[in-house]
C-alpha cells in the first residue's frame, strides 16, 4: 500500500538538517522494527516524533545515539555518518525511555557521574540543575525525586553537554499539566538557543502546541514528515453546523447529501451538531439553501482539525482514497509544495 | 582516557551504604577467620586441622585470616562487581553512560579498574583491622607476637595481602564479566557463586586432578600462595590465560551488542 510522504526538510525550514537518515532499518530476526526510514530533522527546530506504542520510535532514536546497530540504511546526525557516533554524541543530549538514575545517588553526583564521564566541567551541573528548577534539591537522593523531578532531572542530564541536538524520549510520560507545561516552555527555550530538539511524545496535543515539524511513524514506516501546519492542512475541510430546532437536524443532513456533500451528526437534541465534508466557501451556500428550505442556521463554523484527528487518522482508520486526498491537498493548500516520495509498506 | 570512566565509576563507589557495606564485609570476613583460627588453636598438633599455637608464633602467623578467608571475601568480590556491572543494566543506566561515553571498551575497562581498586582497597583497610585483631587474640591466646614484627613477618603478611588482591580481583572479574553478559546482577551473583563453590566442588570430588584447571580453585591456590593441586605460578598463569580470554570475549560481545535495557 503506498504512502506519500513529505521528507525534505521543508520550504520554510533551514535548509540544514540535524538528522537525515535513509533507509533506516533495524531487523530483530523476523520482525522488521523499522523499515527504510528516511528521516530529515531540520537545525534549529522542535520535531516532534510520533507513532503508536511498538511503531519503531525508540530503536529509532536508539539507533541514532549508536546504542543499537542498523540492519541497513545510512544517515548523518550534526553533519556526521551514523557509523561515526562517536564522533558526534558529545554534541548530543538525550533521554531515552524516561529518566533513569542510580536511586541513592543525589542528583548532583548522577549528573556528576555523567559529567565526569564525557569530561563536562562540574560548574555544569549547578547550571543544568538550575535550569531545570532542580537547584536546591540536587544534594537529595534521586529515589525520594517525584516523577517530575525525575524528568527534569533527566532533561538537566540531557543538558550536560551543551548540546547542539536534544533528543527526549517521552520527556511528559507521567506528569501533570502544569509540569507538562514546564516542560514544554522548557523545550521551546532550548529550540530558542538554536538548538535543534527531537522529542517523541503520546501527547499529541502537546506535540501540537510546541513542534513546528512532525514526523509519524506506524509499524516501523514512515507516514508523514513535514510541519504540523501541512498535515492539518492536509485534511479535509469541515463545517460543523446547527440548526435553531432540533427537528431540523435530519432534514439538514438530507439537504446537505443532496448537494453532494458528506454529513454526519454528533451530539443529541438542541447539542446535535451535524458536521459538513466542505470547506468554509460553501458556508454561504449552505445558509441560502437551508433557509429556502425553511431551516434556521444559529452556528456555522469552519471546523479545525486537531492533530490526535490528523494522527488517527494517518496510523489508524485511513482508507488509501483519504490518503490520496490528504496528499493531494498538501499540493493544492501550500503555495510551496514539498518535495513528496513515496514509501512503499 | 580511561582515566574519565575510573573516576566516573569511583562517584557510584564511595556512597555510604556500598562503602559501608563492602568495606564492613570484607573486614568482616578476615577478622572473623583471624578471631576463629587463633580462638582454636591447638596446644599440640591433633586430628582436628587447627593450627597449633606453635605455628601461629611463627612469622607468618599474622596473616593467617588474610589466606584463610579466600573463599568467602571471593564471594564478596564477585558478588561487589556483579552487583556494580549488573545494576547498570537493572537500573537502565547504562544508556545514559554510553551516550557520554561511546567508546565502549573504554568504560568497561576503566569502570573495572575502579571497582578492582575499590576492592583491592578494601582488603587493605581489612588487613589493617585484622593486625589489630590478631594481636588482640594472641594477647589472649598467649601466643608470642615478636615473630608478627620482624621483617620476615612483615614480608610475608605483605606477600599474603599481595596474593589474596590478585585473587579477589581474579573473583571480581568474574563478576564483572557475568554482570556484562547476564545483564542482571542477581543471575550473575547467584550463578558466580553457584559455579565458583557447589559445581566446582562437585567436580574436584569426583576428579581430585579438575582441581588444577578449574577457575575457583586456581583462584583458591593464587590467594594462598600455590596449594599441594596447583602451584603458585602455574595457577596464576592459568587463571590469567582464563581471565583474558574471557575478557577479550566480553569486550567483543559488549562492543557489538545492541543495548536495550
Amino acid at each position: 500500500m503506498p504512502l506519500l510522504a513529505h521528507a525534505s526538510c521543508g520550504p520554510r525550514m533551514p535548509e540544514s538538517c540535524a538528522v537525515v537518515t535513509t533507509g533506516l532499518t533495524k531487523r530483530f530476526g523476523h520482525r522488521v522494527a523499522v523499515d527504510s526510514l528516511d528521516l530529515a530533522i531540520p537545525e534549529g527546530s522542535i520535531s516532534g516524533f510520533v507513532g503508536p506504542n511498538g511503531a519503531g520510535k525508540t530503536t529509532t532514536i536508539r539507533m541514532l545515539l549508536g546504542l543499537m546497530r542498523p540492519t541497513a540504511g545510512s544517515g548523518t546526525v550534526l553533519g556526521y555518518p551514523l557509523s561515526q557516533y562517536k564522533s558526534y554524541l558529545a554534541k548530543v543530549g538525550a533521554l531515552i525511555e524516561g529518566p533513569t538514575f542510580h536511586p541513592a545517588l543525589s542528583g548532583w553526583d548522577n549528573l556528576a557521574v555523567l559529567a565526569r564521564l564525557g569530561g563536562i566541567a562540574s560548574a555544569r551541573i549547578a547550571e543544568v540543575l538550575d535550569r531545570v528548577g532542580l537547584g536546591d534539591r540536587g544534594h537529595d537522593p534521586t529515589r525520594t525525586y517525584s516523577l517530575g523531578m525525575r524528568q527534569r532531572l533527566g532533561i538537566a542530564a540531557a543538558m550536560l553537554p551543551d548540546p547542539a541536538l536534544l533528543v527526549l524520549d517521552e520527556p511528559t510520560n507521567g506528569l501533570d499539566p502544569h509540569g507538562i507545561a514546564e516542560i514544554r516552555a522548557m523545550l521551546r527555550s532550548f529550540a530558542d538557543e538554536g538548538r535543534t530538539v527531537f522529542v517523541s511524545s503520546h501527547l499529541l496535543t502537546e506535540i501540537q502546541q510546541v513542534c513546528e515539524h512532525l514526523v509519524v511513524i506506524e509499524g516501523g514506516h514512515l507516514v508523514f514528515q513535514g510541519s504540523v501546519a501541512q498535515l492539518l492542512a492536509s485534511r479535509a475541510p469541515e463545517l460543523a453546523v446547527r440548526t435553531e430546532s432540533p427537528d431540523d437536524v435530519d432534514r439538514l443532513v438530507a439537504l446537505v447529501r443532496r448537494h453532494g456533500h458528506a454529513a454526519t451528526v454528533s451530539g443529541r437534541g438542541a447539542e446535535a451538531t451535524v458536521t459538513v465534508s466542505a470547506s468554509c466557501g460553501w458556508a454561504g451556500e449552505l445558509n441560502r439553501l437551508a433557509m429556502a428550505e425553511g431551516m434556521t442556521l444559529v452556528h456555522i463554523a469552519e471546523r479545525h482539525s486537531t492533530l490526535e484527528e490528523a494522527f488517527f487518522e494517518i496510523t489508524g482508520s485511513c482508507t488509501e482514497e483519504s490518503r490520496e486526498r490528504r496528499t493531494q491537498a498538501v499540493h493544492t493548500e501550500t503555495s510551496d509544495p514539498p518535495k513528496v516520495e513515496e514509501h512503499t509498506r | 582516557m580511561i582515566f574519565r570512566p575510573f573516576k566516573s565509576e569511583w562517584i557510584k563507589l564511595r556512597r555510604r551504604r556500598l562503602w559501608y557495606g563492602s568495606y564492613g564485609a570484607i573486614a568482616g570476613v578476615v577478622v572473623m577467620t583471624t578471631v576463629v583460627r587463633i580462638a582454636g588453636a591447638t596446644h599440640r598438633v591433633g586430628s582436628s586441622g587447627n593450627l597449633t599455637l606453635t605455628q601461629l608464633a611463627r612469622a607468618g602467623g599474622l596473616a593467617q585470616g588474610v589466606t584463610g578467608s579466600t573463599i568467602l571475601l571471593g564471594a564478596v568480590s564477585l558478588s561487589i562487581a556483579a552487583a556494580q556491572f549488573g545494576g547498570e543494566f537493572a537500573h537502565g543506566t547504562l544508556r545514559n553512560l554510553l551516550v557520554r561515553e561511546p567508546r565502549r571498551a573504554r568504560l568497561i575497562v576503566g569502570n573495572g579498574l575502579a571497582i578492582l581498586s575499590f576492592i583491592v582497597g578494601a582488603v587493605a583497610a581489612a588487613t589493617v583491622v585484622d593486625i589489630g585483631a590478631a594481636f588482640v587474640m594472641a594477647h589472649a591466646r598467649g601466643v608470642t607476637t615478636a615473630a608478627w614484627t620482624s621483617g620476615t613477618g612483615m614480608g610475608d603478611l605483605g606477600i599474603a595481602v599481595g596474593d589474596m588482591a590478585i585473587a579477589v580481583c581474579g573473583f571480581a572479574i568474574v563478576g564483572m564479566i557475568l554482570g556484562i553478559l547476564l545483564k542482571s546482577s542477581v543471575i550473575a551473583i547467584a550463578t558466580g557463586l553457584a559455579v565458583l563453590l557447589p559445581v566446582e566442588t562437585i567436580f574436584t570430588d569426583a576428579v581430585p586432578e579438575t582441581a588444577r584447571w578449574l577457575p575457583g580453585h586456581l583462584l583458591e591456590a593464587v590467594a594462598q600462595g600455590g596449594t599441594s593441586v596447583a602451584g603458585f605460578a602455574a595457577a596464576l598463569v592459568t587463571v590469567s590465560a582464563y581471565l583474558a580470554g574471557a575478557v577479550a570475549v566480553t569486550l567483543l560481545v559488549f562492543a557489538r551488542r545492541d543495548v536495550t535495557s
